[in-house]
C-alpha cells in the first residue's frame, strides 16, 4: 500500500515541473495567441476581422511579391516600402543618438546646461508622437523630412535623459583611486569613464531605436506618401485588416530580429563582466532590462563609500 | 627608502558657519621602513590627512615632501573598499595603474597577485571574487607599482574579522619583505597595535594629539599579555581625547 503511495507523488511532481517550466510557458504562448484569435473571430462574427491563415497567406504573398498589389507608382512592394522606413529609421536614429549624446553629456557635466534644457527634454517627452506627426506632416509635407524628424524627435529624450544619468552616476571613487595612482587622464577616459556609460548608452540605443519605430509609423500615416506606416494605412484605407495586422507583424518580427541579433549580442559582449542575472531580466521584461543594466552598474560600485572623500562624512560612518 | 615630511598642513572645508577644520596645522616626520598607523575618532581628519599625502586632496595651507629613492615610482593606495574596475579582469587591474604593459610588467603583477595567492584568479572580473579576494587585489595593485610609500585607508574594515585576521597578516609579511613606509589610517586600536612600530593618534578638529612608539617584536599576536597591555594603553588614550573633544 504504502509504495503505491510514495510513487504517485513523484510522477506527479515531475509533470508539474515540465508543465511549470518557463520553456513550456514559452512554447506555449503562441498557441495561447491563436486559440484567442480564433475564439474572437468565431465569437464576434465581424466580416473585417481576419483568421490567423489570411493573415499569414497575405504576408507570404508579400514576401514572395504574389500578392499582385501595387501600392504606388515609386514604392511598389514590401521591400521598397521596408527600406524607406528603414532609411529613415536610420538617420533619424543616429541623429537623435549623435545630438542627444552631446546634449546629454552638457547636462551631465553643467548645472547652466541642464537647467537650460531641462523643461524643453520634458516637453518634447511629453508631446504625443501623433501631434509631430500633423504638424511635421503640415509643415513638410509629404517627404522624408516629416518622419524623420518624427524618429529624432521621438527618441531623442530618451537618449538625452539616459546619457544625461550616465554622467550624473560616474563613479567618483574610480576616479579618485585613477588619479591616486596617477594614471593618465586619456587612459582614465578610457578605461573608467566609458565603460560607466555604457549601460545608460545601451539603454539609450533600445529607447530610441523601440520608440523611433513607433514616431516613424505615425509619421507615415500622417504626414507621407509611402513607407511602412503608409502602407499600413493603405490596408485600412482598403477596410483589409490582415493587411493591417500583416505589416504590423512584419514590423514585430524585424524588431525582434534586431534585439534578438544585434543588440543582444553587442549588450552581452560589452557586459560579459557583470555576474549572470537572467532571472531578473526574465521576470521585468526588456523595461526591465534596460533598468538593470543601470542598477547594475550601480550595485558594481557600491563600494560602501556613497559618500565623497573629499566630504568629512566619509570617516564618520566608521568611527 | 622614502621620507615624508608634512609642515604646518591645514585643511578646511566650507565657508562662514559651515566651516570645518579638518586637519589644524599638522607637523610630522616619517621615514624609512616603518608602519605608521595614524588612529582617531571620526572626523579626526585621517582619511583627509591620506588623500593629501596621495594627491586626491589639495590642503588649504602648509607643504607635504615625500622624498623616495625610485623617483619615478608614486606612491601606492589601498582604499577602505577594494575600488576596482568591475569591466577590467583581475589582471587587467592591475595593468591599469602601470606605466607600461610589457612583459616584464606583467611579469610582475603575476609575481604580486601570486603573494597575495590570486596567482590563479588573473582572469576572472572583480564581481566573480569575494570581498576578501578584492581587498586582495586592491593590495596587489598597491604592491605591483613597486612604490616607496604606500597609504591604506582603513583596508579592512569592510572585511569579516577572519578575513581580516588574515590579510593583515599578509599584509605584515609583505611589508617585511618590500620593506616599505606604510602610512596606515584604521578605527581599530587593535589592529593598529598589532602591525605598527608607530602610532599617531589624532584628536577631532584635526589636532595631531599623541605619537606612540610600539617597541614590541614581530610576529605580535593579540592574545599575549604585553600586546594586550599596549592596545589597552593606546585604547585609553583614544577614550580621553574622545571625551574631552565631546
Amino acid at each position: 500500500m504504502t509504495t503505491v503511495v510514495t510513487t504517485a507523488p513523484t510522477r506527479q511532481t515531475t509533470l508539474r515541473r515540465v508543465i511549470g517550466s518557463p520553456l513550456t510557458a514559452r512554447i506555449l504562448f503562441p498557441f495561447a495567441v491563436l486559440a484567442v484569435w480564433y475564439l474572437i473571430y468565431y465569437t464576434i462574427d465581424s466580416r473585417i476581422f481576419p483568421t490567423p491563415q489570411q493573415v499569414a497567406v497575405f504576408m507570404w504573398e508579400e514576401v514572395t511579391l504574389t500578392s499582385g498589389v501595387r501600392y504606388s507608382s515609386v514604392a511598389e512592394n514590401l521591400y521598397v516600402q521596408f527600406a524607406i522606413s528603414l532609411v529613415r529609421l536610420t538617420i533619424g536614429f543616429f541623429v537623435a543618438m549623435i545630438v542627444g549624446t552631446v546634449v546629454g553629456l552638457a547636462m551631465g557635466l553643467s548645472k547652466a546646461v541642464d537647467a537650460f534644457f531641462h523643461d524643453w527634454v520634458m516637453a518634447i517627452l511629453a508631446m504625443p508622437a501623433l501631434v509631430w506627426a500633423l504638424f511635421l506632416g503640415l509643415a513638410f509635407g509629404f517627404g522624408h523630412e516629416a518622419p524623420i524628424l518624427a524618429v529624432i524627435l521621438s527618441g531623442i529624450p530618451f537618449v538625452i535623459i539616459n546619457v544625461r544619468e550616465g554622467v550624473r552616476n560616474t563613479p567618483k571613487e574610480l576616479f579618485d583611486m585613477a588619479r591616486a595612482f596617477e594614471v593618465p587622464q586619456n587612459k582614465i577616459t578610457r578605461h573608467v569613464l566609458l565603460p560607466s556609460l555604457m549601460p545608460f548608452f545601451f539603454a539609450a540605443i533600445r529607447y530610441a531605436y523601440a520608440i523611433g519605430w513607433k514616431g516613424l509609423v505615425i509619421a507615415e500615416v500622417f504626414g507621407s506618401d509611402r513607407g511602412m506606416g503608409w502602407t499600413i494605412k493603405f490596408w485600412y484605407d482598403a477596410h483589409r485588416a490582415h493587411g493591417v495586422i500583416g505589416y504590423a507583424l512584419f514590423f514585430i518580427i524585424f524588431a525582434l530580429a534586431l534585439e534578438k541579433l544585434v543588440f543582444d549580442p553587442l549588450a552581452n559582449k560589452a557586459f560579459k563582466w557583470r555576474p549572470k542575472i537572467d532571472a531578473v531580466e526574465m521576470a521585468e521584461g526588456d523595461f526591465g532590462a534596460v533598468r538593470s543594466e543601470a542598477f547594475l552598474l550601480a550595485e558594481s560600485q557600491e563600494v560602501g563609500e556613497g559618500v565623497p572623500m573629499t566630504s568629512m562624512e566619509g570617516e564618520s560612518r566608521n568611527g | 627608502m622614502a621620507e615624508i615630511k608634512v609642515e604646518n598642513l591645514h585643511k578646511e572645508f566650507g565657508i562662514g558657519e559651515d566651516r570645518v577644520v579638518a586637519l589644524e596645522k599638522v607637523n610630522l616626520e616619517v621615514g624609512g621602513h616603518v608602519f605608521v598607523s595614524i588612529v582617531g575618532p571620526s572626523g579626526c581628519g585621517k582619511s583627509t590627512l591620506l588623500n593629501i599625502l596621495s594627491g586626491i586632496e589639495t590642503p588649504s595651507s602648509g607643504t607635504v615632501t615625500i622624498t623616495q629613492d625610485n623617483r619615478d615610482a608614486d606612491p601606492g593606495y589601498v582604499f577602505q573598499a577594494a575600488r576596482l574596475l568591475p569591466w577590467r579582469t583581475v589582471m587587467d587591474n592591475l595593468l591599469f595603474v602601470q606605466k607600461d604593459r610589457s612583459e616584464e610588467t606583467r611579469a610582475r603583477c603575476q609575481r604580486y597577485l601570486d603573494m597575495v595567492q590570486l596567482g590563479d584568479k588573473l582572469d576572472k572580473y572583480p564581481g566573480e571574487l569575494s570581498g576578501g579576494m578584492q581587498q586582495r587585489v586592491g593590495i596587489a595593485r598597491a604592491f605591483s607599482i613597486e612604490p616607496d610609500v604606500l597609504f591604506m585607508d582603513e583596508p579592512f574594515s569592510h572585511l569579516d574579522a577572519i578575513t581580516a585576521r588574515t590579510l593583515r597578516r599578509e599584509l605584515h609579511e609583505m611589508w617585511q619583505q618590500t620593506r616599505k613606509t606604510v602610512l596606515f589610517v584604521t578605527h581599530d586600536v587593535g589592529e593598529a597595535v598589532e602591525l605598527s612600530n608607530r602610532i599617531l593618534v589624532f584628536a577631532k578638529g584635526g589636532r595631531l594629539e599623541d605619537d606612540l612608539q610600539i617597541d614590541l617584536p614581530f610576529p605580535r599576536d593579540p592574545a599575549e599579555e604585553d600586546v594586550a597591555v599596549a592596545k589597552a594603553q593606546v585604547l585609553r588614550k583614544f577614550e580621553e581625547l574622545d571625551l574631552v573633544a565631546s
